[in-house]
Order: C-alpha cells, then structure tokens, then sequence
C-alpha cells in the first residue's frame, strides 16, 4: 500500500543521566525498566525500531562529543505521519525515556503537540537508506506469513495424491477461497502510491541526467583525483588496536536471539576537506545506488539486510552506519569482506582507523584479521531492538510474496510445477536489474590482486 | 606455498589414522605441573611424517585453555589464541546459545568439559592397531599417573562399526577436505575440495591468503625459549611462533537415540494398513542424510543406493541439477555441514566455490558404544529393542579460526532453520529442536508437485561433553614441557 522510510532522532543526553538511562534501558538480552516503554509495536507499520547510547567521545582534535540518545526507527508511509503518531501513542514511552535528554520538553509542559515538535527538531535526515524491498509493508508481511503458514498446514493434513501441478494450485486456491481469514491473498497486494513511483522515476533520471552531465568533469579530473586519493591512503593510520574481550563479549551478548541481528558502528570522518567531500559524493552515490540500482533485494550482492542507514552526527564530523541483517556477525563480516568489499571501502574508508585501502575499492575490509579487529572497536550498543517479524527472514518474506502472487494467477502446467517449489523450499529471489547484475560480476579479487 | 613440516605436525591432523582401529580419548587434569611437564618429555608423540602401519600405535596431545595456563604458560602467549579457544565451549551464553546447547544438551547436563564439570586440561588421544596394543599404550603412559601430577577424569573409548558405519546406519566421514600442499594437493584444483593448509593449520595462509592470529613470542622474551624450540614466524620478523602447525581441536560427545530415530522414521513410513513400509523408511532416512545407507550421494543416485559411489565425493549441487532440492532436499545433514556450491552469490558459479571453502573443517571422530543391532540395517535397527546404552559419535574436528569454521558451520547452517530459503527446518540428524522463536523439528522434501514434510522431529543426538582444545606443534609442546 505504501512505501518505507527511516527516522532517526538525536539528542544530547543529560551528563548526569547517561548510566542511569542506560540502566533504565537495559540492553537486548537484559532488559531493563524502561526497555518496552515506547511501544513500537502499537503503530503497527514499524518494521524495525531501535534506541541508542552513544558515550561521550572525542573528535579527532581532542574536543569533546557530548553523550547522545538516538531512536531509530524504519515504517511505512511518510515522516510527518509517523512523528505525529510516536508523539500520539507513543508519548508516554517518549516522555519516560527522552526526558533524560537535554532539550526534551519539561514534564510540566509536555503534550502531544510539544512532542512534535521536539521530534521535528531533533530530526537527522539520513544520508544513505537501503530498504531492501520498497513497497512491502509491515501489514503484508504479516499477512503473507500467516498466508504460508496455513498452506503448509492445509497441505500436512491433506497430502498429495497424483495431481498435476495445476491442479495442485487450483486445490491451494480453492482452500485459500474457503478461508475467509484468509481470501484477501486471492487479490494482488496493490503496490506504493503513483505519486510516490512517480517521485522515484523524477529522482532515477535526474540523477542519470546529472552524472552524464557531470561525466566530462569527472574524466578529466580523474587523474588528479586518482593522485590526491593515493596520497591521503599513504598518509592513513590504519588502527590496529584490538576491543577488550570484555567488550566484545557484551556486544556478542545481545546477538542471535532472534533469526536477525542488529549492528550500530560509529566513525570519526578522516580531516580535512577532500575526505569530507568524498564521504558526501559516496554517500549520495550510495543512496541513488540503493532506490535504483540496488532495490530488488540485494546490495552489493548481499540478500540478508532488511534496512539500512548512513546518518551523520556533530556537524558531519561523526557517521554511524546502522543495519538490521540476517544471521550472524559473523556471516554478515564474511560476507561483507566476500561479496561487498569494493561498496563498503568506498564508504568505510573515510572513517579514521580503517584497514587501509588501495585506490579505494581496494584491501580495506579484504583484510579478514584487520577489519574483524577493527570492528568492534567502532560498534556500539543498541539498548533496545524492535523487530515487527523477529521469526522471518529477507528470502522468506520475498518468496511468501511469492506464494500469494500465485493465488490471483492462472497458470499452466509448467509455471504452476515451478511456482509449486516455492512451498518446498524459498532460495530463489528475483534477480537483480541489469546494471546491479553488471556491477557484482566485477571480480574485484582479480582487479585487486596487486593493489597494496 | 610454504611446504608442510610434516615433522613439526602432530599425525592426527593430517592423517586420522584411518588403519588403526583403537583408540581411546583420555580426559587429564594438571595437580602438579612440574610433574606434568617431565612426563610430557617422555611423550612419544606421532608427528605427519609418515602414515601409521596397521600395527603401529600413535600418541598425540592436546590442551585446553585452561590446561595451558596450568601448566604456566605466560599470560603474553596465552593472550594470543583466539577468543573462541580462550572463552571455552561454554564460556558465554552466546556461544552455547549458537551451538545449540540448550534443554537436554545443555552444559549442567554434560558428563565432562564445559563450566559445570571439572576442568579438562589435557586430552590424550592414543590409536592402535589392536586392543592389546592400545592397552599397552595406556599402561605405558598413564599406569603412573600420579607421579606424572595427573587426574584421570575420564577415559573415552571408542568402537568402530563396520562398513565406516555410525550409529544410525550411514557411511560416515566420506567427505574430507584435502590439505593443499600435502603430497600433489594444490589449492588451485578445480575440484573445489582442496584448501589452503592454513585453515586447518597455524602458520600457513588460510583461505584469504592471511596467517591467521596465533600466539606469537617477542625475541625480548627468548629466555623463555632458551633452547630455540620455536620456529620463527613467517609473517612477523622477530617473532617466534608458538601456534606454528598447530590447530584448535573442536570435541563434541555426541550421544545418538537410534531407537529413537528409527523408530521416528517407521511411524513416518506406515502403510494404510499400518505396516511399516522398509523401503519408505530407508528412502526418508536417507533423504534426511543427503546419502544412502551405503554412502552413495543422493544428489548422484537420487532413487536407490549404489555400492559403485559409495565413496563418491565428486558432485555439486547446483551445478549436478539439484539446485531445489529434489534429490538431495535442502535440509539434508550433509548438504548443510557443507553446502559445496549452494552458497551466495551466485549459486552454482566458483565465486559460490570459493566462500565455501572459508568454512571447511578437518574431520577425525570416532564411535563409540555398541551397535544397536548388527549389520545396522534398517529393518534391524528398527525392530531391535532399546537396551539403554550409551553409544554415538566422539566428533572432533580441526580448524584454526573456531568462529568462522566450525562455529560457523553449527549455527548457520546445522541449527538455522532459515538455511538456505528453508522456513523452520533445523538439521534432521544432529539439529538442536526448539528453541524460543525458532522452532526446527521440521524437515521438508522437495518433491514435484509439491514437497512433502514430517513435523515433530525429536532431538537424536545429545551432547554428552564437550570443550575447545589446542594440538600443539610438536616443538611447541616440547617448548611447554619446558617451561619453568
């Protein structure tokens, strides 16, 4: 019904109130007080939802960065609406844990209409979202789900004879007719508005239109680009310090108790103004990527990340990466250091500290010892984690849409013979546009073999 | 590639010792480490420079984390072993939370290791070629125990079954990864089964071309090794390396239900009339395996055993056709323990090839207990009375980086009920169950038109005791028996 998108709210944190916050708060695996206090779950189109501490810091010249709470949160429809509705329903909960924060409405003077408006004010556009499927909302996946469920349940009670294919399927549509939980799956799910696919199709040329314009710049530029690019990554200190086990045990805590993970890492942007503008070019490129390159179900040839977000924090100076994926760190890190280094260096190499890359694309996270080092020291926690679906993942959800195509559809004997194995087994996604396809079939391993 | 120091290799990493029948897993504590350190000097240790006759017998040795310190290991070195190896097996709630140790096979359940149990320090794995022989070898080494400064917590004894059968009726143990650079092994076969040495070795490139983290000694420290047992760390000028052929031993005591699995699988395979339907059973069994009884892959014979393959190893998935599961179903054990070319991106393609070989480990379990019934064929198995003893599978196996291979190789694929596309299907054999918001218990057979599946699965394997060792290098464990 209608497309998704990300808020995100940053505000100081009292000095005073930071551990007391984070004890209220508890952590994943350990609850505390306040953990459930903003109940994402009455919206009922949050997809995912998370709160974050951030400690105090230092930036690179030793001034300080104040403490910071982040809320987090990825739903259907627009940004207006749902600030309206967390400031609505949700303001018991938002009173309760963001008045520990600096500029949050005395209690005296709170409302609905006060919370709005801090909600506004505290809002930091993110600078890159990768929604892994547009359109999907929290309603339909839920729907579908139960959709699946009670096919394969039909089918444990009533098992196969000798049927064709087709009239297997038709048997499967007739129950699902039968079914008045369940006959709204006989109608296709109607996609995102006109006025949101015509904004996306406005925004895909404009910005094809810009790079062609800025191509001849970009050519000739290229070499002294290419020149000042090797000079900063000689001039880089990887950070080779190592977390304490202490820490690294607390973030693994937290981990793999539903069948996705969270992770939040935070990075000081490298000085100076070349590394500045390249982080904004990364990650605008990034973001156009994710609406139109990348948006049927994989980035960078990864298919497990529901949503992600790049977010910026004290005046461009930090940048947090936040990622809702399936399975484990540790398959998420292979991955990454497998399927998706070249995107992730492009990005990540403008943090202080990281592996050091090589013409960009290059080593950086190839680096399986350095980056599995390396990341732990950048993560930090997030005290809460909503999940609206924590028992499914992205290639479950892509094929129970999948199944419910396949009610409103008359098929023959070979399409329903194939669309009858998605009730076996769900590993086959659609597959990526053209330029996607194009862009994972580079064997960055061979490009990069002699690039240090 | 370096080439191997087959002499500096304990013999069991390379080899298995598949000729020697016997063999026996010793379960030691450290009381008096001065004693344990003369007593290790007399250790007869088999390195790889030769594969055992059948009538030799070979000793090797393993410690835990704690076993080292023990024995008084500085904390400098004892920092550089891998989180996994430090912690234990047991050591968070994470990790006995991704192992799947959880209800019956959780650690207050085990008979030995984990933080419930004494500590293990030191494993001693003995193999022989007779009983007699292996009999020998224990009274050799461990008659005087005491005055060696040694608990025996526990003596593990193992029985081979015939036919490289486990308990449950299969061939076990057909597929192994070859070691590149032993004998003609090159890791640029196309096979896509040989790996670089150092995922199952320390010291050695791994996969990604990296020598993975491992304890290291500054040369500032040389007067702990004053007599220069350690040899120098090729990726570190002046260090020494300690891990150098070296690899951590993953130990799992594998108690196996077989009354229980038969029995599942016959209720599973009851006619109209209620008659158990032996070929049904033998057909779901193997289906469950992703092998025939008699080895044979199913993804090759899909519709019968065939005694020609029962050593075959020489398939994929995606790339043999069956990249749906229609003849080996995606669930099977063996298709999730190694997945060959199922895995993104690109299933079918050798970048497919490649991640999977990140995530091999070297396999050297042995049985133990009595067969159920023998030859351990269904229709036996299935309508002999459980007589209540223990038996399964002592599984070990080697690999040097514990999260990203066996760890791995448990929680993502062996306990994901969302592996690869599936739903709510943990591992048929050897799957945990249910577990707060993933239930498992499920296996699905693809199958045209429409799959079929059983529900309910109970657990058939249990977790008896387990824990996180490391194999030393021959000098290096000469390097411990000298420490003062």
């Amino acid at each position: 019904m209608s497309h998704q998108s990300a808020l995100t709210i940053i505000d100081e944190i009292k000095p005073d109130q930071v551990e007391s916050l984070k004890t209220a708060l508890g952590t994943i695996a350990a609850p505390g007080p306040l953990h459930d206090a903003i109940a994402f779950s009455a919206l009922g189109n949050v997809h995912f939802a998370r709160l974050v501490v951030f400690d105090q810091d230092r930036d690179l010249d030793g001034n300080p960065l104040p403490p910071k709470l982040a809320l987090l949160t990825n739903f259907d429809g627009d940004v207006d609406a749902h600030i309206g509705a967390i400031a609505g329903t949700c303001g018991g909960g938002l009173d309760a844990v963001f008045s520990a924060c600096v500029h949050y409405p005395e209690q005296a003077a709170v409302s609905a209409a006060r919370r709005e408006q801090y909600l506004r004010r505290h809002r930091v556009k993110e600078k890159a979202l990768y929604v892994n499927r547009q359109g999907r909302t929290v309603s339909q996946i839920l729907r579908e789900k139960q959709l699946r469920d009670e096919i394969q349940r039909h089918l444990d009670a009533h098992p196969i004879a000798s049927q064709s294919p087709a009239e297997v399927h038709r048997a499967i549509v007739s129950f699902v007719k039968d079914r008045s939980d369940l006959d709204w799956a006989l109608e296709p799910e109607v996609g995102p508005s006109e006025l949101w696919k015509r904004n996306e199709l406005v925004h895909r040329w404009a910005g094809l239109a810009l790079a062609v314009l800025l191509a001849p710049v970009f050519l000739i530029s290229l070499p002294i680009f290419l020149l000042v690019l090797r000079y900063h990554e000689k001039r880089d200190v990887p950070d080779d310090s190592a977390a304490s086990a202490e820490s690294v045990r607390a973030f693994r805590a937290d981990e793999d108790i539903w069948v996705h993970n969270q992770i939040i890492a935070v990075g000081v942007v490298k000085p100076g103004l070349f590394r500045r503008l390249l982080t904004e070019g990364m990650l605008k490129l990034t973001d156009y990527a994710a609406r139109h390159i990348y948006n049927r179900g994989f980035l960078s040839g990864l298919n497990t990340i529901h949503f992600a977000r790049w977010v910026p924090m004290d005046d461009d100076r930090r940048l947090f990466f936040s990622s809702n994926y399936d399975g484990s760190l540790e398959s998420y890190m292979n991955d990454f250091i497998d399927k998706a280094a070249w995107g992730l260096n492009a990005i990540f190499s403008n943090g202080d500290g990281f592996p050091r890359t090589c013409f960009m694309f290059c080593g950086g996270i190839t680096d399986e010892k350095a980056y599995k080092r390396f990341l732990p020291t950048r993560q930090v926690h997030s005290r809460v984690w909503y999940s609206a679906y924590p028992d499914l993942t992205t290639k479950n959800i892509a094929n129970n849409a999948e199944i419910r195509e396949g009610l409103s559809q008359t098929m023959s004997e070979a399409q329903a013979a194939d669309w009858l194995l998605r009730l076996g087994v769900g590993n086959r996604l659609p597959a990526s546009g053209f330029v996607a396809r194009l862009l994972d079939s580079i064997r960055w391993d061979r490009i990069c073999r002699n690039c240090s | 590639m370096s080439q191997l120091q087959l002499d500096d290799i304990q013999g069991l990493i390379p080899h298995g010792y598949g000729r020697l029948g016997f063999a026996s897993f010793v379960l030691l504590a450290v009381r008096d480490a001065e004693s344990t350190k003369s007593w290790l000097k007399t250790l007869p240790i088999r390195d790889a420079g030769s594969r055992p006759s059948a009538d030799d017998s070979c000793v090797n040795i393993a410690f835990s984390y704690s076993g080292l310190a023990e024995l008084g290991l500085p904390e400098s070195l004892l920092q550089g072993f891998a989180g996994e190896f430090r912690e234990g097996m047991t050591g968070t709630e994470h990790r006995v939370r991704i192992l799947g140790d959880h209800g019956p096979n959780a650690p207050e359940h085990w008979h030995w290791g984990g933080r419930y149990r004494p500590a293990v320090h030191i494993l001693l794995l003995l193999y022989a070629g007779s009983e007699d022989s292996l009999a020998r070898l224990k009274d050799d080494h461990l008659a005087d125990s005491h005055s060696a400064g040694l608990e025996i917590l526990t003596q593990l004894d193992t029985n081979r079954l015939p036919e490289h059968k486990e308990h449950f009726g299969f061939r076990d143990g057909v597929a192994q990864p070859a070691i590149a650079g032993l004998g003609a092994n090159s890791v640029d076969d196309a096979d896509g089964n040989t790996i670089a040495a150092g995922e199952f070795l320390l010291g050695y490139p791994n996969a990604y071309g990296q020598y993975t983290a491992r304890p290291l000694l500054a040369d500032g420290d040389a007067e702990l090794d004053a007599d220069n047992l350690l040899p120098p760390a090729p990726d570190e000028t002046g260090m020494r390396d300690l891990g150098a052929n070296g690899s951590y031993l993953v130990f799992r005591q594998l108690g196996q239900n077989v009354s229980a699995f038969w029995r599942y699988i016959a209720d599973q395979s009851r006619r109209a009339d209620g008659e158990v339907d032996l070929s049904a059973c033998t057909r779901l069994a193997a289906k469950m395996v992703g092998r025939w009884p008699g080895g044979a892959p199913l993804t090759r014979s899909p519709d019968h055993d065939d005694p020609a393959l029962s050593s075959d190893n020489d398939f994929l998935y995606h790339r043999s056709g069956d990249a749906i599961g229609l003849k080996c179903p995606i669930g099977a054990h063996i298709r999730r323990t190694n997945p060959r070319d199922s895995l993104e991106p690109q299933p079918g393609s050798d970048r497919s090839i490649e991640v999977g070989k990140r995530h091999r480990i070297l396999r050297r379990g042995r049985t133990y207990g009595p067969a159920l019934s023998l030859p351990l064929t269904a229709e036996d198995l299935i309508n002999a009375e459980p007589d209540g003893r223990e038996r399964g599978l002592h599984f070990l196996c080697f690999n040097t980086h514990i999260g990203r291979q066996f760890e791995f190789i448990q929680h993502t694929w062996v306990n994901n009920p969302k592996f690869d596309g599936l739903y709510e299907d943990d591992d048929p054999i050897i799957g945990g169950r249910g577990h707060r918001d993933m239930p498992g218990g499920v296996f699905t057979v693809q199958a045209e038109p429409v799959r079929t599946r059983v529900t309910d699965l109970p657990p058939f394997v249990e977790m008896k005791g387990g824990e996180y060792f490391f194999m030393p290098g021959i000098r290096a464990v000469e390097f411990i028996a000298s420490l003062t």
